[in-house]
């Protein structure tokens, strides 16, 4: 069984995910088995404002373990984290990094705020 | 969690039988050239999040969307059959696809299809804050016909002497940039602002990209 351990930047309760990748999807949104997949399914809410289909950065997770056992990025996927808030060398987006490893053990931080929120608070 | 908005279809639009623009009126929602709405729809019993580009300026009243028939989709038959006066809940304005004015530099639009959406505000703001630098659309459809937003295309080129707007079928949209700015000359210094829906937008970002335009001067969204 994979694990991915989730914490909330905005200091709700860590929650553990154990899941195997190989039921994946576990429902509609990202690529099937991505971190955005794998949270939705488990009752975990992640924003995805585009639907998960790698056309925004509400997703925007920060990877701190286990990243290895994820898919690579692509092109589509840096372009956009370009553009997210608080980038940090293991930012990935939850719609598009895939748990690959059948006993991957990944631990990943939901940035408080994303940019159009920002950007809605302000009027813009 | 996003702030939920709720808005009313105040007016419908048939471009084609399977397209159409849906007016949303509703609270005032600022937002950038080129951004989205994400739709909460109610289907089958649990609640679809699909984005929808604006088609309107942020100067408007209401919120344009346009939208087609994605055959075999769930979200797009739904709203294509809500009537003037339905409810729509949404979030947003997201996306980071935006211009907020001209380009210091020649600008070239490409539209494939509906993705002329987000292109259509984005192109009047960079036409209010033009400088001396050439604007271009090039837009793909199949046919003249079916090209969006046509006569306003064709009224803004004829007002604006630094914009050219040209169709070309969508097959042919690949090697028509390959020819214009790849092929056509050295000029590198071009910023490119690319929408439409599927593997076309990633193909003509790395076709420029690889032809020598810097990668943030190629600007894209795929739907």
């Amino acid at each position: 069984m994979a694990r991915i351990r989730v914490i909330f930047e905005n200091g709700d309760p860590e929650r553990v995910i154990e899941f195997d990748p190989a039921r994946a999807p576990f429902q509609h949104d990202g690529k099937p088995g991505s971190i955005l997949d794998v949270l939705l399914g488990h009752g975990i809410h992640l924003e995805h404002a585009c639907g998960g289909n790698c056309a925004c950065t509400t997703c925007h997770v920060i990877v701190k373990g286990g990243g290895k056992a994820l898919s690579a990025s692509d092109d589509s996927e840096e372009d956009l984290l370009d553009k997210a808030p608080g980038l940090t060398p293991t930012s990935r987006l939850g719609c598009q990094a895939v748990v690959e490893e059948p006993d991957a053990e990944i631990v990943v931080v939901i940035p408080r705020y994303t940019i159009n929120q920002i950007v809605s608070e302000h009027g813009g | 969690m996003a702030v939920e908005y709720e808005a009313r279809v105040a007016r419908i639009v048939e471009h084609a039988p399977d397209t159409r623009s849906l007016f949303l009126r509703g609270p005032r929602l600022g937002f950038r050239p080129g951004q989205f709405i994400s739709c909460l729809l109610p289907v089958g019993g649990e609640t679809l999040i699909r984005p929808y580009s604006i088609a309107s300026s942020p100067e408007e009243d209401d919120l344009e969307v346009c939208l087609n028939l994605v055959p075999g989709g769930l979200a797009s038959p739904h709203l294509l059959r809500l009537p003037v006066g339905a409810a729509v809940r949404f979030t947003g304005p997201w996306g980071t696809f935006v211009l907020d004015r001209a380009p210091e530099a020649e600008a070239v639009f490409i539209a494939d299809g509906t993705g002329v959406a987000p292109i259509r505000p984005m192109l009047r703001r960079a036409l209010a804050t033009a400088t001396r630098h050439p604007l271009r659309l090039l837009y793909g459809a199949a046919d003249p016909e079916r090209l969006l937003y046509r006569a306003e295309l064709e009224a803004m080129a004829r007002e604006h002497t630094g914009f050219r707007f040209e169709h070309v079928p969508s097959a042919r949209l690949r090697d028509e940039v390959a020819r214009r700015w790849v092929d056509g000359d050295a000029d590198r210094c071009r910023r490119f602002f690319i929408c439409g829906v599927g593997e076309i937008v990633p193909a003509l970002r790395d076709l420029l990209r690889r032809a020598g335009y810097e990668r943030r001067a190629v600007q894209y969204e795929k739907w």
